[in-house]
């Protein structure tokens, strides 16, 4: 008997215990658990599970460090300043530094402004840029991180993975099911870390980080 | 260093209002003045559900990043930052408001990953070195049409 662990929430499914609530009789092998299985806490679909052994050490560790290329202020893209100085305005507001959050705000809004605009793509061009973050650059970030010991840049690596899997799957699936996949239930963004939920209501915590449900936002239909 | 009520925390049994020796915590939004604030920390001590803390006004520097940390989380940043772009357009252009929202919310998504992997590439804290020297290098290099005074502000006040 075995378990299996849900990689975006933690969920571990025991095939010992089984689910009784949801149908699924104790002893229930993983592959006799249905196809559209989805996580019970977070609803992440039931390819994200993986066989929970002994632990071994993360892929990576053993990547190899690379990164020697140096970087310059002024090779910052338009978007990336918009980005930090977005970032930045919350830490103002977080301060109570109200005209400070403007200002960084004004900055992020201009530096948006003159950021390219991808016109002529589409979400399926996302799908594809998130399977190479996955191959490349997360674990690259990753290895230079651990080799560093850097624990914050870990830590939103690792928030990051985990909204990104779940991006991609729901990504994928309204590839093939368009539209309809989402037209009788709403959407909702966590304010922290960027993970996107599907359902009537917000779970009560964040699977990906853990805060409370009124940090998860509802996306309107317009 | 003045002292902020969250609200969400607040139960209103007002023990705030009777230590005040200022009167700052009795306001009609609930906000804290901190103009009359003067920091004597008395009414976070008294308040029974913890919703009362003081802001700190100095901090220190900001933990050091090494350059292969940083080089790494702009790469994927970079990626992210260009997803975002593409749900964006996608929100803009797409027929269906479904398609529209869900963009939007791919959009919100990625911003919010980008924040975060940069901000722990050495963007932190408003005070920080680094914040000062973005803006510095933003205002040498800014085109006629930038808001300088946002900038400016930015590197007297903070």
């Amino acid at each position: 008997m075995r378990k299996f662990k849900c990689s975006i929430c933690g969920y571990v499914y025991d095939e010992i215990i089984g689910i009784s609530q949801n149908g699924i009789a104790p002893g229930t092998k993983w592959e006799d658990v249905a196809d559209d299985f989805i996580c019970p806490i977070c609803t992440a679909p039931k390819s994200v599970f993986k066989l929970l052994e002994e632990t071994k050490p993360a892929p990576w560790l053993l990547a190899n460090t690379n990164a020697s290329v140096s970087l310059d202020l002024d090779e910052l893209s338009a978007g990336e300043i918009s980005v930090i100085c977005s970032n930045l305005a919350k830490g103002c507001e977080k301060q109570r530094l109200m005209a400070e959050m403007e200002a960084f705000n004004k900055l992020a809004d201009y530096f948006k402004s003159k950021a390219t605009v991808e016109n002529g793509r589409t979400l399926n061009d996302v799908i594809k840029m998130l399977d190479n973050d996955m191959s490349e650059s997360l674990t690259a970030a990753n290895a230079a991180a651990a080799a560093n010991a850097d624990r914050g840049a870990l830590r939103s690596l690792v928030w990051s993975e985990k909204v990104s899997i779940m991006l991609k799957t729901l990504l994928s699936r309204f590839a093939s099911e368009g539209e309809t996949m989402l037209e009788n239930t709403n959407i909702y963004v966590c304010d922290i870390c960027g993970f996107i939920y599907i359902g009537q209501s917000p779970p009560e915590i964040c699977p990906v980080c853990k805060v409370p449900d009124y940090k998860i936002i509802q996306v309107e239909r317009r | 260093m003045p002292a902020y009520r969250n609200i969400r925390l607040c139960s209103k049994d007002c023990m705030c209002l009777y230590v005040c020796p200022s009167g700052a915590t009795d306001t009609e939004n609930s906000v804290i003045d901190v103009t009359k604030c003067v920091s004597c920390m008395a009414c976070v001590n008294a308040c029974p559900s913890r919703a009362i803390s003081m802001i700190p006004s100095q901090y220190p520097p900001q933990q050091p990043k090494e350059e292969a940390v940083i080089v790494a989380q702009h790469m994927l940043a970079i990626s992210k930052v260009k997803q975002e772009q593409i749900a964006d357009a996608v929100a803009v252009s797409s027929a269906g408001a479904v398609t529209r929202q869900f963009a939007k919310a791919v959009a919100k998504s990625n911003r919010l990953m980008a924040e975060d992997i940069l901000r722990e590439a050495g963007y932190m804290l408003p005070q920080s070195d680094e914040v000062r020297k973005l803006l510095k290098a933003i205002l040498t290099n800014a085109a006629p049409d930038f808001p300088k005074d946002a900038a400016q502000l930015l590197l007297s006040k903070l």
